[in-house]
């Protein structure tokens, strides 16, 4: 039952918790498509050429407005290495969502798609909801990754897609909005298909009551 | 007097309910009563003071169109009347009884709220009355019937009004039988003189007659299982149930009773007689045959009890010690409280002796002690039962009688059924693999704790588990049935932990394997890790070559190293201040050119050191360190905690550093001269940019330098690099501390109490029980089970998921399975009974198996061929066995043998026993009251059973012309 009491949905544990719900989010792909500066356009809105390439596993935290809730993002951010991948890989089971990151001039790392998607099969609960993202659109003259390719295997992974570029912040909030937006639904419909006769009386804040249209708030 | 506000009252819910003036709909189809869908909905009103509650109960039936037949040619009469005269929907299987009794579709009951009655006659008369003016005002054509008496007495009165027509519904309702209401030809006569024809020859009654009998005794059909005996433990088996193995079935007769109803759908007064002296109605002969059967309240069934006396472990409050006898395992005890102490014994130089590994001879010695505190009779489990569980649950220790434990078989099966469904249940219910040891464990739990001293039992069978757990970690034998490798964070907790004990025992092996190795002087190398897959081994042998002759002094376990380590994330805190103070005191960055390489794996391809021009080599590196999903919670929640300032970033970062200079120092090890370029090359080869450039003689060349990000001052990598000193992975510090993890471990198994630990195997025995239902159902085939099945398997997995779901919820999945096991046990109940394995036709035999499956999810099945008929003749037998043994006592013999066919007429009266049930509806379209007046429907149902005796009849009266 994914009702919101259950722990990992984020219930409030406290008082000083300025939430209603907790999603946990992993940013995943190659070294070098761009991550962090994904991140840390979302989460602070700013851009640097060069971040340090991130050793081991690191986070940001976003609290947004979803229906009248405040959704706190946890947002994981990950090394891109090889060598992390037992390392990162560890943290896939808590996580809600993924954003799938590839460059867009860099095949390689959009060859490496379906393997991490692999990996989210094989480490993630099962629920889990993935987007897949282009990044560095921004950069047209150096593409060698049509967006028609990107939405192909999107499509044939099941996955949504998305371009975007944290450099000139396109579709950035976008795709972080959109992903939270499909949690909220996949929550909902498990919290709908489970058999009332079995799931009891006594349940906790359901999502269902406060699912407006989820595309309301949306650019998307 | 009239009470106007109830009448309003009532006109006003008829209006709301829409049930003003005529509307058309189909005849209903023949069985549309029990296969339809049935809905009602209900409010309260007043009469006086007095509350009432009225119900519309109607069939869901789809508007039919206009203008069919019976509105176009004769004036239209209510719906009502048409139903009491259809015979489609006779004897319904399951139906309301005024829809049983009077054959109708649609109506309303005012009833008493509450526990109230109406009784007095007057009352009812005023009652009757305002729902008359009610239906008047109205036009209301659907009849309303007012429940009068008692409530169990189910007495209504009602009327139905329509364009110049009236039906009456009346009732009589006796304990006691008028000897002329016993059979047909009184029925008719009471029925004629209610009707009171003014014709003089009346038109003839049709009629409907069902007989139902009642078998409940099987005679020569024993249940056949009973609980196993739990004394007898022979080779592994207790009492014929297999360890690993959960019992099945109910141990009384899931079915209690059959029904058999033999109807006589259309007869015609005057074709047969049924009077007091005589009656043609042989149930035999009848056309229609239908049976159902009554399922036992709850049987007990095994699994469920199993199961749910499992589950009650989880309320004991009890620690292991406690039920055992307080320092029952002193030593393990203290040794379990007290860690630290712990580890001073164990860092202790004196060598471990290593014992021939025996379960046995373990079981005995941990016997001893509990006796010594406890006295000889005292311990919950016998020896026997102990000894085969634990062969059971470690299959490896016979073989590992002097000897190497070899690899066990389970982790072979492991890969082989990897892709079965069956197979990854485990990672839907988060419980582990059905071949594993921990599952293992949780059926010898969940048996001990039935049969064996209940929670006694578990603690003491925890207890030795512990025991050989420790021993196991000790002296270096790896345990069976985990696959290897990290834990499986699919798995439940309790296996992840034994996964990570594994995990420290493989290494520790390792490690010690080697140390053996040098101090026997051997020239081959044994890799200090066990890697599972084929190529690490192969390059593994290569790398021997380097390793010749080095000395394992900085991997041993030296008091020093082990008491750096006190939790996992300062120990990554540490290991980063304790490098920079290191640099800071040792100028020794220089030397590292002049280093012997050391620790290669192999070689990069082609690739060569940027300065040197020497072979770039892969470094054997450190593995990371295994985690159980506890151990990255704490981990997870301790980097979260540092906040998402750059500060707290890089103190984050700094934290999970060691890794990375640890790889970094094996790097530099392997490849003296090296510089970070190349490490990058290898490491993060996205970071080192080429780029093709025409140098001064003109000649395009490959130029490549860091990328922006490694260019950064003081960026953490730099930082680390120059931080990092040449050593091969084997003398680094260990990352990963197997001795404080395995010790860790083992502390967190011995504070389990039976609950915990109940608690954590749950979700195995719940597979195990869904696993066994789905073993059962395969040999049933019921399709409804196995939709049960799937529904209860994806409820759970919902449950599983979460830590530490509601009890509530637990006890419900529970119990479904038990109404699975139950239903299942009813199909072979059945099957048995109705003998469809022994049956030899082809046809015969699907028809019956065909008729036992219909048995279990229809509430009535009817029998084709009747008395005739494959089943027919079967439950003929059944009633002639019962009754023969009712009569003459027990007897053997076969009843179809000698002069069978005479034999059978003679008796075929007294082959059934007297029928419990008779009814019998009567029917027939007469003008009433007068002569000249419409012919409208009559009914007539009578219901006979041993102590009750009712008369329900609807009459009609033209009210327009009398």
């Amino acid at each position: 039952m994914a009702s919101a009491t259950d722990s990992r949905y984020g219930q409030k544990e406290s008082s000083d918790q300025n939430f209603d719900y907790m999603f946990k989010i992993l940013i995943i792909g190659n070294s070098s498509v761009g991550k962090t500066s994904f991140l840390f356009r979302y989460a602070d809105d700013s851009f640097t050429p060069a971040f340090v390439s991130t050793v081991g596993i690191d986070f940001k935290v976003k609290t947004i407005y979803r229906n009248d809730k405040r959704i706190k993002l946890q947002i994981w951010d990950t090394a891109g290495q090889e060598r992390y991948r037992t390392i990162t890989t560890a943290y896939y089971r808590g996580a809600m969502g993924f954003i799938l990151m590839y460059d867009i001039t860099n095949e390689e790392s959009f060859n490496a798609v379906q393997d991490w998607s692999t990996q989210i099969k094989t480490y993630s609960w099962d629920n889990a909801q993935v987007l897949l993202v282009g990044n560095k659109c921004d950069m047209e003259d150096e593409r060698v990754v049509s967006s028609e390719r990107g939405r192909q295997l999107a499509d044939h992974l099941g996955f949504e897609f998305f371009e975007a570029s944290a450099k000139d912040n396109i579709n950035v909030k976008q795709t972080f909005e959109r992903l939270v937006d499909i949690i909220c639904e996949k929550m909902s419909e498990s919290l709908d298909t489970a058999d009332p006769a079995v799931t009891g009386a006594k349940q906790g804040p359901q999502l269902t009551d406060q699912q407006a249209p989820p595309h309301q708030d949306c650019a998307c | 007097m009239f009470d106007c506000r109830f009448i309003s009252k009532v006109e006003e819910v008829l209006n709301d309910w829409k049930l003003i003036g005529d509307s058309f709909k189909k005849t209903p189809e023949k069985g549309e009563y029990t296969t339809g869908v049935w809905e009602e909905k209900g409010e309260d009103i007043l009469f006086a003071d007095f509350k009432f509650n009225i119900k519309h109960h109607y069939l869901v039936q789809e508007l039919a169109e206009k203008e069919e037949k019976e509105d176009g040619g004769e004036d239209s009469i209510p719906v009502c009347m048409q139903d009491l005269l259809c015979t489609n929907n006779d004897f319904p299987a399951i139906a309301h009884c005024l829809v049983r009794w009077y054959g109708l579709r649609e109506f309303v009951v005012i009833s008493p709220a509450a526990n109230d009655a109406v009784i007095s006659e007057s009352k009812c008369n005023l009652l009757l009355s305002s729902v008359s003016i009610a239906l008047g005002n109205t036009g209301c054509q659907v009849p309303v019937f007012v429940q009068i008496h008692q409530k169990w007495r189910k007495l209504y009165v009602g009327e139905c009004q329509g364009p110049g027509v009236r039906t009456d519904f009346e009732m009589v309702h006796l304990r006691k039988v008028p000897n002329q209401y016993t059979h047909l030809s009184g029925l008719l006569d009471i029925f004629k003189s209610k009707i009171g024809c003014p014709l003089t020859s009346l038109p003839p009654v049709s009629i409907a007659i069902r007989f139902t009998y009642i078998l409940q005794d099987w005679q020569q059909y024993f249940w056949p299982q009973q609980p196993p005996d739990i004394d007898a433990v022979i080779g592994g088996e207790v009492g014929g149930l297999e360890f690993g193995k959960l019992p099945f079935g109910a141990c009384e007769d899931p079915i209690s009773e059959l029904h058999l109803a033999t109807t006589w759908p259309c007869l015609t007064e005057g074709i047969i007689v049924d009077n007091d002296v005589y009656s043609d109605l042989d149930p035999l002969q009848a056309p229609q045959w239908s049976v159902r059967v009554r399922k036992a309240d709850n049987p007990q069934c095994m699994l469920g009890d199993f199961v749910t006396e499992f589950f009650r472990l989880c309320r004991r409050k009890e620690s292991t010690d406690e039920l055992l006898g307080k320092s029952a395992f002193e030593e393990n005890g203290k040794d379990a409280a007290d860690i630290s102490q712990a580890l001073s014994k164990l860092t202790e130089p004196a060598p471990v002796p290593i014992h021939k590994l025996s379960v046995t001879g373990m079981v005995s010695s941990a016997r001893k002690k509990i006796r010594k505190h406890r006295g000889a009779d005292e311990s919950p489990l016998n020896n026997d039962v102990l000894n085969a569980v634990l062969f059971f649950l470690f299959p490896d220790a016979k073989s590992l009688d002097g000897g190497e434990p070899k690899p066990s078989g389970s982790n072979v099966d492991i890969t082989a059924q990897t892709d079965n469904e069956d197979y990854n249940l485990y990672s839907q219910l988060k419980s582990a693999p059905a071949d594993s040891l921990t599952y293992k464990l949780a059926l010898c739990l969940c048996m001990v704790n039935f049969y064996h001293g209940g929670v006694r039992g578990v603690a003491h069978l925890w207890q030795e588990f512990i025991l050989e757990m420790r021993y196991r970690w000790e002296n270096n034998y790896t345990i069976p049935g985990l696959s290897s490798g990290s834990p499986d964070l699919k798995c439940c907790l309790l296996h992840q932990k034994l996964q990570m004990l594994n995990c420290c025992i493989e290494r520790k092996k390792a490690r010690d394997d080697a140390k053996k190795a040098e101090t026997a002087e051997c020239t081959s190398y044994t890799p200090p890790y066990r890697t599972t897959n084929e190529s690490a081994h192969s390059t593994e042998s290569e790398k021997g070559k380097y390793e010749v002759g080095k000395s394992w002094d900085s991997w041993s376990d030296s008091e020093d190293e082990f008491f750096e380590c006190h939790s996992d994330t300062e120990e990554l805190k540490e290991n980063a201040q304790d490098a920079t103070r290191k640099q800071s005191t040792k100028e020794e960055v220089k030397e590292v050119a002049t280093l012997k390489p050391d620790g290669r794996l192999h070689q990069f391809g082609s690739m060569t050191l940027l300065s040197t021009g020497e072979p770039l080599y892969i470094p054997v590196t450190q593995e990371p360190a295994p985690m159980t999903e506890d151990l990255l919670e704490e981990q997870s929640e301790v980097l979260a905690k540092l906040g998402t300032s750059a500060e707290g970033a890089h103190i984050r970062a700094r934290m999970q550093s060691a890794c990375l200079l640890s790889d970094m120092e094996s790097f530099k090890a392997a490849n003296p001269g090296c510089c970070l370029e190349d490490f990058v090359r290898w490491y993060s080869p996205r970071d080192y940019v080429e780029e093709e450039v025409v140098d001064e003689s003109g000649n395009k060349v490959i130029k490549g330098e860091l990328s922006a990000r490694m260019k950064i001052p003081n960026n953490m990598w730099v930082e680390a690099w120059e931080t990092a000193k040449p050593v091969p992975a084997r003398r680094q510090r260990r990352l990963f501390d197997d001795t404080k993890e395995a010790e860790k471990v083992l502390h967190y198994l011995a504070v389990q109490r039976p609950a915990d630990l109940t608690r954590h195997l749950l979700p195995c025995i719940l597979h195990a029980a869904l696993l066994k239902v789905k073993e059962e159902e395969i040999v049933e085939d019921i399709p409804s089970v196995k939709a049960s099945i799937k529904r209860i398997v994806s409820h759970s997995s919902k449950i599983l998921r979460f830590p530490s779901p509601e009890d509530k919820k637990i006890e419900d999945i529970i119990s479904q399975i038990a109404n699975v096991e139950a239903t299942i046990a009813r199909a072979r109940s059945l099957k048995a009974k109705f003998a469809t394995e022994r049956c030899e036709n082809p046809e015969e035999k699907e028809d019956l198996e065909t008729f036992v499956s219909c048995l279990l999810e229809q509430p009535e099945v009817p029998i084709i061929g009747a008395g005739r008929g494959v089943a027919g003749t079967i439950i003929h037998k059944m009633f002639v066995n019962a009754q023969r043994a009712a009569t003459l006592g027990p007897l053997e013999e076969d009843p179809k043998k000698p002069g069978s066919s005479e034999d059978r007429k003679v008796m075929s009266g007294t082959d059934f026993p007297p029928p419990a049930g008779r009814e019998v509806i009567l029917r027939t379209t007469v003008p009433r009251p007068a002569p000249y007046s419409k012919a409208l429907p009559q009914r007539m149902y009578s219901v006979l059973t041993k102590d009750d005796f009712r008369l329900a009849g609807a009459f009609s009266s033209d009210t327009s012309f009398f």
